[in-house]
Formats: structure tokens, sequence, C-alpha cells
């Protein structure tokens, strides 16, 4: 699957027009060098080969742990992605949680007061949360926020004199709530319409034939049934959420590995776009298993049979 | 009649209305019986004639679009007496009544049983809710009523999902769930009506051994005859919300005075008399219930139908048990002398 998945990234990055070199050169200096000058450079850095070598060469040493260096900087990407990946990670994990949490919670209030005002005007913040862009979100936002009423810090993650945790809170609740938004939103549709399958099943009867409150039968019953899919459902959102994390990061400044990607697509900086990408297919398939295991811990009926 | 003390819920002239678009549907239209402690009361009818109904009801598990409109449903708890029906929904009072005084078992036992969790856990949780006992306690008690429903090791199998129990297991467990605290009444809402057959007669073995034990009295909800010939005591006919007939066993299987009682026992296939047995099968089909007939809801489907049928007839005792909602009962029952 990553085999797959880089080589078709790297075709990509291979017909799209220019490479690092022409990126390179400033347009004012683009008049006065030769082609010479020009392929010599490509010499330089190896582009001169043909596609499939390169290829090869960059695969048996990304195998072997050996990222490259970025063709823009010179930097090694291992020092790029030890800066950008806690960053990026750091926004979505709280992202996540917010909208597990709020998503959850929000779905079942909504199924367990299904047609009540609560209910309608939940539902309709939920289509509003799903269909308005995040970007949008994320300006409004800090128009609102950060601005007029002044709260909340514009954006960025580490201010010079912000050292402690507690001091970087506040930089963070703005890009994680409008990233959590749009997952929030799906989450709270979903979960309300799982609850609602799952409260109209005759084990909730059974539940409450039993004599047992209200609370019990709805969550301890109702919930835990619903919350199944539900988990199934943010797990396949995860790479929304990473490719939300990207938008959001441009959007606040946050020197996340999103920022760091569009960057490096602009300047088609071959090994940084692979890495990166590669790194994104990897969290997903991460992502994928963490679902498959968190499932069978939820639902006994997954588990393999252990005699 | 009988005396007051025999009798362990009582319920008069019960109404319970659905409201749907607009519409009312009067599934249960006043029914009255008495369930005796230690007996089993068969409530007998076709699909849709308010015998579930009538079960959620007592339980007040009905759903939302639903309420209790008139009448009365008295529990004799220990020496008090408590009307149901003024009990709120889902307050304290009822929730200390379920589950523990009158306990439900489901018709479909592969869907009333929560699938995510253990076995013991919802058989522990009706004894945590109404018992004082230990965690040691409620699990042993959880591993003896698996044992008692003859379920093979109960120490194993208490720790098991549904998922790992076969269907006749599934309500055996169900059974364990409700005769976890001893109730006093046991409303069976068909209970075998998801099962095969051999599983059914083990069932309802149980369910008569139960009886006997723990002098619980019984409410089974069915549409096989031959299930009320083998268990009832005492049967309950109901037809569109109504009791149309209702007696001993005997009085209603032997002396069916109803001309609804007479099709319905007159459709049911003998064993033993041969495959070319007449059939008598009941012509057309229940009434829209948003379109009644008006007076005896049976009257457009009766073989004996005049123009007397269009006032509802009220119940009649024909004698000490047995009474009947029939104006030409007199002649029904005549040939029985």
């Amino acid at each position: 699957m990553l085999l797959v998945i880089s080589f078709l990234v790297y075709s990509g990055l291979e017909l799209s027009p220019g490479d690092a070199v022409s990126h390179m050169i400033s347009p004012e200096l683009a008049s006065t060098i030769t082609a010479e000058q020009l392929d010599a450079m490509r010499e330089a850095y190896g582009l001169n080969q043909s596609f499939l070598t390169r290829y090869w060469i960059w695969l048996t040493s990304m195998v072997q742990g050996d990222m490259g260096y970025s063709m823009a900087g010179g930097v090694a990407i291992s020092e790029i992605m030890v800066k950008t990946v806690p960053a990026t990670l750091e926004l979505s994990m709280v992202a996540l949680f917010f909208s597990t949490i709020l998503g959850c919670s929000l779905g079942v209030i909504s199924a367990l007061k299904r047609g009540s005002g609560t209910d309608n005007s939940l539902t309709v913040a939920g289509m509003a949360g799903v269909s308005i862009p995040e970007f949008f979100f994320g300006l409004v936002a800090i128009l609102l926020f950060a601005i007029e009423l002044k709260w909340l810090p514009v954006g960025g993650r580490l201010l010079p004199h912000y050292e402690t945790l507690w001091d970087r809170i506040p930089n963070i609740v703005l890009p994680s709530l409008v990233l959590a938004l749009m997952m929030t939103a799906g989450a709270m549709r979903y979960a309300r319409s799982s609850m609602l399958d799952v409260l109209a099943r005759e084990f909730i009867t059974t539940a409450r034939s039993k004599g047992m409150p209200e609370w019990r039968v709805n969550i301890l019953h109702g919930f835990r049934v619903a919350l199944t899919p539900v988990v199934v459902l943010i797990g396949f959102r995860l790479p929304l959420l990473i490719g939300g994390s990207t938008i959001i990061e441009q959007v606040y400044q946050w020197p996340g590995i999103g920022s760091m990607f569009i960057r490096s697509v602009r300047a088609s900086d071959y090994p940084l776009v692979m890495t990166i990408s590669l790194m994104y297919v990897f969290v997903v398939l991460t992502a994928s298993l963490i679902i498959d295991v968190l499932t069978a811990l939820i639902d006994p009926r997954v588990r393999l049979g252990k005699e | 009649m009988e005396d007051k003390n025999n009798i362990a819920l009582s319920v008069r002239d019960l109404k319970t209305f659905f409201y749907t678009n607009n519409r009312c549907n009067k599934a249960v239209n006043g029914v009255s019986f008495d369930v005796e402690k230690g007996k089993t009361l068969c409530i007998v009818g076709e699909s849709g004639c308010g015998k579930s109904v009538t079960a959620a009801t007592i339980m007040q598990l009905l759903p939302t679009l639903s309420r209790i409109e008139e009448g009365e449903i008295k529990f004799q708890k220990d020496d008090k007496i408590i009307n149901i029906e003024k009990l709120e929904k889902n307050g304290k009072e009822m929730r200390e009544i379920r589950g523990s005084d009158i306990a439900m078992i489901f018709q479909d036992p592969m869907t009333a049983l929560n699938p995510v969790y253990t076995v013991g856990f919802q058989i522990s949780e009706n004894l945590k809710y109404h018992t004082n006992l230990s965690k040691k306690e409620i699990r042993e008690k959880c591993i003896s009523l698996l044992n008692d429903m003859g379920i093979p090791l109960p120490e194993k199998r208490v720790d098991e999902y549904p998922h790992s129990y076969s269907g006749g297991m599934r309500q055996r467990a169900m059974i364990a769930m409700a005769m976890a605290c001893n109730p006093k009444i046991l409303i069976a809402d068909e209970p075998t009506t998801a099962l095969d057959v051999t599983i059914q007669a083990q069932i309802f073995e149980l369910m008569d051994k139960l009886k006997k034990e723990n002098d619980t009295a019984i409410i089974l909800i069915t549409h096989d005859m031959g299930v009320v010939a083998e268990l009832a005591d005492n049967v309950a006919v109901m037809y569109m919300g109504n009791i149309v007939e209702a007696g001993t066993a005997d009085d209603v299987l032997r002396r069916p005075t109803h001309p609804y009682t007479k099709a319905l026992l007159e459709s049911v296939p003998v064993l033993g008399r041969g495959k070319n047995q007449d059939i008598n099968p009941i012509k057309g089909s229940t009434p829209d219930p948003y379109n009644r007939p008006i007076g005896c809801q049976f009257a457009p489907r009766c073989n004996w139908q005049t123009e007397s049928c269009d006032v509802m007839p009220e119940i009649t005792q024909i004698n000490e048990t047995h009474q009947v909602r029939c104006h030409k009962y007199e002649q029904f029952f005549e040939k029985y002398k």
C-alpha cells in the first residue's frame, strides 16, 4: 500500500511542470542564466537521471531510514519532521478529542430529545457545520474571537516568552476548535441516527422492563451499542482531520506539517513532498488499525473466538 | 366472586389508545380481567387484537405515541393495592415494580438481549436494582438461576455474550433475568414464536415449573391454541381491543360460546385427524382499526350476524367463571347443556 502510493505521488510530481532547480532561481536571474548552467545544477542534484532511477534511489534510501535532504533549504528532512510533526499531532489530537466528546454527547442529546427544539437546532447547526468550509470558519473565528473580542491570539504556536504548557493553551484553542468543527458535526449527526436506531431496538425495552433508571437504559444500554458505528466513522474521518489541518495551519500560521507540505509542493521539493505524503499514508493506515482494535474492544461480537 | 386475596393483578375497563397522524387507534378498548396467584392466564387473539399492548400497558412500557386513557390496573403488592395506571411512567415507584414484582419476557430472544454485555451482567442488573445482595452473591445467584433454567456449565456461560447462545438458550437467559427477583407476575409476550417446536415445549415446561415452585402468576400472550390447551388455567380471547370471551380453560376451549372463539378453534388443524380434515378459516380479515364496524366488532365476519349486532353487546356472565360478549350467547351455550 505504502509502495503504490509512494509511486503514484512520485509520478504526479514528475508530471507537474518545472522542477526544484527552476524554482531555485529567482526570476531576475532566469534571463541571464544559460541552459548549460541549469543542466549542471540539475546534474548536481541528480535530476538528470531517468524518472525510474531516481525513484529507485529515493526508495532504497527511504527504506534504510534516510529521508534525504530538502532541496529547497538543504536541511535534513528528519530535522524538519522533528520540528513540525509534534505541532500537527498536538493540533489534530486536541481537535479529535474535542470533536469526539462534543459530537457524541450532542448527538445523544439530540436523539433523546428527538423532535424537540434542541434537536432541531442541533440538526441545523450540524448541517451548517458539515457544509461550510473550514477556512471560512477559521477566518470568521479569527475575526470574532481574536480581533473583535481579543480573547484569544490570532495564530502561531510557540511565542518566545510563552513557555509553560498553560501559556500555550490559548494558542491551540481556536485552531483546534475550528478543525474539530467539521468532525463534530459529522459525528453528531451520526451519533444521533445511530442512537435513534438503537433506542428503537428491543433490548432497550428489556432494559427498561428490569426497572432501571432512564439514564442507565440510555447510556449503558443505548449509547454503548450506538458507539460502535460512531467510532468507525470517526476513524474513517481521520484523514479529513489531517487534510483539514493543512488548511487550518495555513490560516493560523501553525508551524505544522501541513504548512510545510504546501511550501514543499510549491517548491517542487521532491524528497520533502514524498516523505510527508508517505507519513500521511502511514497515519491513515495506522488509524484504521487502531479503529479495528477499538471496535473489538467495544463490540464483543467482533472479537476473535477464543476458546 | 373469587377470594380477593387470591388475585395478584386486576385490570378493569382498561383503555389504551395510540395517536398517530391525528388519528386515534383504540388498541385496547375496555379490557377487564383478573390474574390469580400461581395461575396462568392466556390471552389469545389474532395479530393486532391488542394482546401485546395490554401487556405493555401493565408494565407501563408503552411507546411514546400511546397512553392509558381510562381504567384501572390494580396490583396487589404484599397487603397494599397499587394502582399502576396512576404511577409515573418511568418514575421510581413504577421502576420498583418493574423487574422485581412484575417481570416480562419478550417475543424474540435474538433481539431482546443486549449484544455488548455478558448474559451474567444482564441478569445481575436486575438483582442490583432490586436486592441488597453483594457482588459475589449476585454472581452466585446468576449462576444458580442459569442452572435452574437448564443451561449447561452455568459458571462458564454466565460470562459469555448473547451471540454465543442459541435461540432457546437466550430465551432461557431471558426467563432467568425475569425470574431473578421472584416476581409475583410474569408476563410472557409470545415467548416461543421465534423458537422451534421442541424448544418451545422445553420453555413452557420450564415456565410451568417456575409457576408451581414460586407461586408466580403468569400472563401468557399467544396465538397458539395448542399452547393454550396445554398451559392455561384461565383464558381470555381478545378481538379488536376487547375481550370477547373469558373463563377457565375448560370453559373457553370445551364450551366456546362466542362465534369468534368457535371460529378460532375451528381454524386450527388437529394432529391425528389426517390431512383431509376440514379447516375453516375465518372469512374476511380484521377490520381497519381506524374504520371499525359499529356495534359488535366481529359482526362483519360472523356467520350469525343479525341486526341486533349493530349495538355493541355487553359482557355477560354465563356462570361463575365464564363470560362472553355476544347477543346470542344463549343460543350457542344451549348446546352444552
